[in-house]
């Protein structure tokens, strides 16, 4: 069984988690305070955290970096709508994604999922494979087809494609691609993203008008799909 | 580049201003000759109806075709204002009607002649301030002008033809119109044409004047006149261009100073300066010193001394009044504490018999002047004099016969008191009584009165103090030198006594000027309110100088006097007084503007806003304003004005706290509620779903129940986050995160988000693949397209057609989002973008916005400093389809890469 701990101090949407994830055959923890639930991610070690950011007694962000501290328990934030630069701050302090209030019963279970399946990948520079909708990526052999043919891409094309396919289904931020295609900004360094990404999206006969499978985020960052 | 020669931004930016403020000010276009036949006419009217046939409203003010025959073919088909019949001494004369002109207002106005005096009892004394009014009222002019009417030449083309032109214009006027054109015909030409009788000479008289002004010296010296003063003008505009832009080439720290006595030669001087100014590029200023010797000119000469100084003001001049005792150091000592480096006096030849004793002010300036370049302009003889009159002469003795009398009755006094000393004392000691009832005399009666005590001093003295007594002889001839000795001495002590007693008295009036100044400063800090500022400044104006005070206080509802309850019944002062809040200048008695009013009418001007009018009249009717004292009223005005602008800011300041204290309470109720709100609603919206999930276990009309409960949950959800994003806007708290996109990732991400409320629509995207990136805050501008996308879903069929196009638009994208709706109802395009605004839906039964949508959108896109707007299809032209709607905002574009090759890997 799935175990979930939520750390939400509000009753309502606490018993809403428990209803929808009980019916969803998981294990629920609950926590009210950010203490609380600290101490029960290290007690009980759930196998995803859902994080108000909005909690009475600690910083939603003081929370995700102690987690961090210890361990890699995926993290999905809750999050009020408008609050763009917060989903982007907890996303590079190590949370694993986030959910916009409203949010409905589906998209929850869908982000659980997406985050558990992550939790059981392996981590670092190790090969992975992707295949999703005609694109399978071998990273052992630096090999990107699509529909069956080879794609020819430049070092930072596969990089950057390479980065978003090992984290699929996630959210990467502006600051979290940079990073780890080019390990430093400058400040053009967000046109150059746009532009390689865009180069990206052209090799995979995939349009930004209506993405096949790189989604853009607007104000956060990008997400390869599924 | 080095610093010192880059452009100076806020120097562009007023002269770009000054292009704005021109342009809602009406263009002004002289076309300029150098005499009368050479065309200008003919050149303004077929200009004219060029500009008639490219559409523009254009109309005849004045023109005067003098039977002309090719003038009057072109006038026909312009239309013509009527001329209004105004009656002068029983005389009808046909002038141009003003106000009707304003009121019909046509985009462009034929104004003949520029220098043409008006009838007595018109608005203005001259069309050139006619035109003015057109041009500040928005209405571009059309004018012609020759060169011999411009105030600088007038001297010059006097000099030179022998013809007087009293009808001039101020050159600040020629200079500051938008455009000259010159009309320019050669001098054979011109008598050609003269010859064929194709130019309009006077008729009587004056034929034989104008006749001797067609010779042909005449002509090409008016044309090389007029030629070079249009170069001049060039200059002086790229000049201002280029001091704008850090390449001032004029002579740098060139200042002139031009001194002005009440001497008509004042008048030449005046047009010198203004040519050395020109050609020099230097600015200058008319000086004039107010010494004791001001005192003693007669109205005339002050009355002079005023033309002169309002006549260098027309030419360009800033005027400076200054008062001292010695005026050659107190001018050189002016001049170099304020950086002059020239200045420019009059000279003429003293008369033979005062050479010896008097040098002339000129030599004085030029002895004492260190640095100062000194430029002496000689009053030729033969030229008009200072008028000297019998006045001017007996001037400084008119006192009344009473002090006379008292000057006698001191003399007699000396004598009573010396008279019991004379046989203790020599006589000699006796005379210094007389000396001393002289000074007395010349301290309290002034010039006249010591000069006759002088004279009676010494008969006195020989006839009661000198052996024999009684006599008016005397045995000792050493008298004879004691008599000479005390004529002389008392001349001189008493007229030296009289000098510093008048230069007291003025610098009493100066002092009593301050004071009044200082009082009325003070009452109007000390008081808050209209009413009071208003009765403070009658209290201090009315008494010390005998004027009835009216302050006309601009209200919304119109102009409000004070004292209140006063009605100005005259229909002339009324529009004088209105006049004067409408065009925020001076009008009324002794200026320019409806000089036949009984008062005069001072505009209350703070930062170039007008609070109201100061309307003075004087009591004792008689008795003109002259300049100086018109000066010190507009001090008390810009007083009174600025008293004013304080309580209207702090009635403002207090208006817009109680405003913002409003507002904030909004915004924390916005919030607040948002926030309440949200909570439970997804919580029962989550339950709902939950429970609409267990279809099978519920009765079918609980599910329908619930299914209605649901889409109402949804729309209330969607109400509160709407509520959320405007009250975050509001308030101010929006950061935006500005990122370069690409227009297509945020439209695709919009679109992601509209999946499911968008049925059976289609979307269609025109979309260049090569646009520039824009630089915006992704999540906001997703949110407008969110919000446009289910704006245009209420208003169209579940099987809709919408559009999105994308074009760049000079240094900005213009996105448009079309549908195939009903479109917006006439008067709907704007409202629509206000808070709790909604357009007629399509179907009422549908849920339908939450008419915040849309306000959302605006302060979004506004944000972003773009524009936002709606408009029907068939409105847009071709192309866009004849019905349903669009809305267009833009965006802007991402500065370009420093490089044009991109990095692949060295970031």
């Amino acid at each position: 069984m799935t175990r979930i701990l939520t750390i939400e101090d509000e009753h309502d949407i606490r018993r809403f988690l428990r209803t929808t994830l009980g019916a969803n055959d998981m294990t629920v923890i609950e926590a009210e305070t950010g203490k609380a639930g600290l101490q029960k991610a290290s007690s009980q070690s759930p196998d995803v955290i859902l994080l108000d950011l909005g909690l009475p007694d600690m910083d939603g962000m003081d929370i995700i970096r102690q987690l961090r501290e210890w361990g890699r328990i995926p993290i999905i934030v809750l999050s009020a709508r408008g609050q763009e630069s917060d989903k982007i701050e907890a996303l590079e302090l190590g949370a694993d994604d986030y959910l916009t209030k409203p949010f409905s019963a589906g998209e929850l279970i869908a982000r659980i999922k997406v985050a558990l399946r992550h939790a059981n990948r392996p981590q670092g520079d190790a090969p992975f494979t992707y295949d999703y909708d005609g694109l399978s990526i071998d990273a052992a052999a630096r090999r990107v087809r699509l529909d069956g043919e080879d794609v020819h891409l430049t070092p930072i094309e596969y990089k950057l494609l390479a980065v978003l396919a090992r984290n699929s289904g996630k959210v990467l931020t502006h600051g979290a691609l940079l990073n780890e295609v080019w390990g430093k900004h400058s400040q053009d360094s967000q046109t150059y993203l746009r532009i390689h990404t865009q180069h990206l999206r052209e090799k995979l006969k995939d349009d930004a008008l209506n993405p096949r499978f790189i989604v853009t985020e607007p104000g956060i960052g990008y997400r390869l799909k599924p | 580049m080095s610093p010192d020669i880059r452009p100076d931004p806020d120097k562009l930016l007023a002269l770009i201003g000054n292009d704005e403020g021109e342009r809602a000010r009406g263009h002004l276009k002289i076309f300029f000759g150098s005499s009368a036949g050479v065309g200008k006419t003919f050149a303004m009217l077929t200009e004219a109806r060029r500009r008639q046939a490219e559409g523009r409203d254009v109309m005849i003010g004045v023109v005067e075709h003098h039977g002309r025959a090719e003038t009057r073919a072109l006038v026909e088909g312009l239309p013509v204002l009527p001329l209004q019949a105004i009656d002068h001494r029983g005389v009808t004369v046909h002038e141009f009607d003003l106000d009707a002109a304003l009121v019909r207002k046509p985009s462009l106005i034929l104004m003949d002649e520029f220098a043409h005096t008006n009838a007595p009892n018109s608005r203005h004394p001259k069309r050139w301030q006619d035109v003015e009014e057109l041009l500040d009222n928005g209405i571009d002019v059309y004018t012609t002008l020759n060169v011999q009417h411009l105030d600088s030449i007038n001297d010059q083309v006097a000099r030179l033809t022998g013809i007087w032109v009293k009808e001039t214009v101020p050159d600040t006027i020629f200079d500051s119109a938008d455009e000259i054109a010159l009309i320019d015909t050669p001098s054979d030409e011109l008598l050609k044409r003269l010859a064929e009788g194709k130019v309009y000479v006077a008729e009587g008289a004056n034929k034989r004047a104008a006749e001797n002004f067609f010779k042909k010296s005449n002509l090409l010296a008016l044309r090389e006149i007029a030629l070079r003063r249009t170069a001049e003008r060039v200059d002086a505009q790229s000049d201002e261009l280029n001091a704008a832009m850090g390449q001032n080439e004029a002579q740098v720290g060139q200042k002139i100073m031009l001194l002005i006595g009440p001497d008509p030669l004042s008048t030449r001087l005046i047009r010198h300066a203004k040519r050395m100014a020109t050609r020099g590029r230097a600015p200058w200023y008319a000086v004039y010193l107010q010494s004791e010797r001001h005192e003693r000119l007669d109205e005339k000469g002050r009355t002079r001394i005023e033309q002169y100084l309002r006549l260098a003001e027309s030419l360009g001049a800033q005027i400076v009044r200054l008062s001292g005792m010695r005026p050659a150091q107190d001018i050189l000592a002016y001049a170099q504490q304020n950086g002059f480096t020239r200045i420019v006096v009059g000279y003429r030849r003293p008369k033979w018999w005062l050479r010896p004793f008097r040098g002339t002010f000129a030599q004085h300036l030029i002895e004492a002047s260190d640095g100062i370049e000194i430029t002496v302009v000689h009053g030729a003889t033969g030229t008009a004099r200072e008028p000297v009159t019998a006045g001017a002469i007996i001037r400084p003795f008119l006192a009344r016969p009473l002090d006379y009398g008292l000057a006698t009755a001191g003399v007699a006094l000396g004598t009573a008191i010396a008279f019991p000393f004379r046989e203790v004392t020599p006589s000699n000691n006796l005379a210094m009584i007389y000396l001393t009832v002289v000074v007395i005399v010349a301290a309290r009666l002034g010039l006249g009165p010591s000069i006759l005590a002088s004279m009676l001093s010494v008969p006195a003295f020989n006839f009661f103090f000198t052996d024999p007594y009684y006599t008016f002889n005397f045995y000792d001839s050493y008298y004879y030198v004691t008599f000479a000795f005390m004529l002389v001495t008392s001349l001189v002590v008493g007229s030296l006594t009289a000098r510093l007693s008048r230069h007291a008295r003025l610098v009493s009036n100066r002092e009593r000027e301050t004071q009044i100044l200082y009082g009325l400063t003070r009452g109007l800090s000390a008081v808050r309110g209209i009413d009071a500022i208003c009765e403070v400044a009658i209290r201090h104006l009315s008494g010390p100088f005998s004027l009835d005070v009216t302050v006309f206080v601009r209200t919304p509802s119109g102009l409000q006097p004070y004292p209140q309850g006063i009605i100005t019944t005259d229909m002339r002062e009324m529009g004088a007084v209105n006049w004067v809040s409408a065009n925020g200048l001076m009008a009324g008695r002794d200026t320019d503007t409806m000089p036949s009013a009984n008062g005069l009418y001072l505009p209350l001007l703070a930062e170039k806003e007008t609070f109201g009018v100061l309307g003075l009249t004087a009591r004792d009717a008689g008795h003109p304003f002259n300049g100086a004292e018109i000066l010190q009223f507009e001090a008390f005005a810009s007083l009174i004005a600025g008293a004013l602008q304080r309580t209207r800011r702090s009635d403002e300041a207090a208006e817009s706290k109680v405003e913002s204290e409003n507002e904030k309470l909004r915004n924390v109720l916005l919030s607040s509620l948002s926030h309440d709100l949200r909570t439970p609603l997804t919580v029962m919206n989550n339950s709902v779903s939950t429970l609409l999930r267990m279809r099978k276990e519920l009765p079918r009309k609980a599910m329908d129940e619930l299914t209605g409960l649901w889409s109402q949950l949804t729309r209330l959800q969607k109400f509160v986050g709407n509520l959320l994003d405007m009250a975050a806007i509001t308030s101010g708290h929006m950061k935006l995160n500005f990122q370069p996109y690409m227009i297509q990732e945020i439209i695709g991400a919009a679109l992601g988000q509209v999946q499911a409320t968008k049925e059976d629509r289609t979307i269609g995207t025109n979309i260049s693949g090569n646009l520039p990136m824009v630089m915006i805050d992704g999540g906001l501008i997703e949110q407008v397209f969110i919000n446009l996308l289910e704006n245009a879903f209420q208003h169209t069929r579940t099987n809709g057609r919408l559009d999105i196009y994308v074009e760049k638009d000079a240094d900005r994208l213009r996105v448009r989002i079309s549908d195939d709706g009903d479109g917006l109802k006439d008067g709907d395009e704007a409202r629509i973008f206000e808070q709790f605004q909604k357009g007629q839906t399509l179907r009422s039964d549908r849920s339908g916005g939450t008419g915040l949508g849309l306000a959302i959108c605006r302060g979004i896109v506004q944000a972003h400093g773009g524009m936002i707007y709606a408009k029907n299809n068939r409105t847009l032209g071709q192309n866009a389809g004849s019905h349903g709607a669009s809305f267009i905002f833009t965006l802007p574009i991402a500065p370009a890469l420093p490089e044009g090759n991109l990095p692949e890997s060295a970031l």
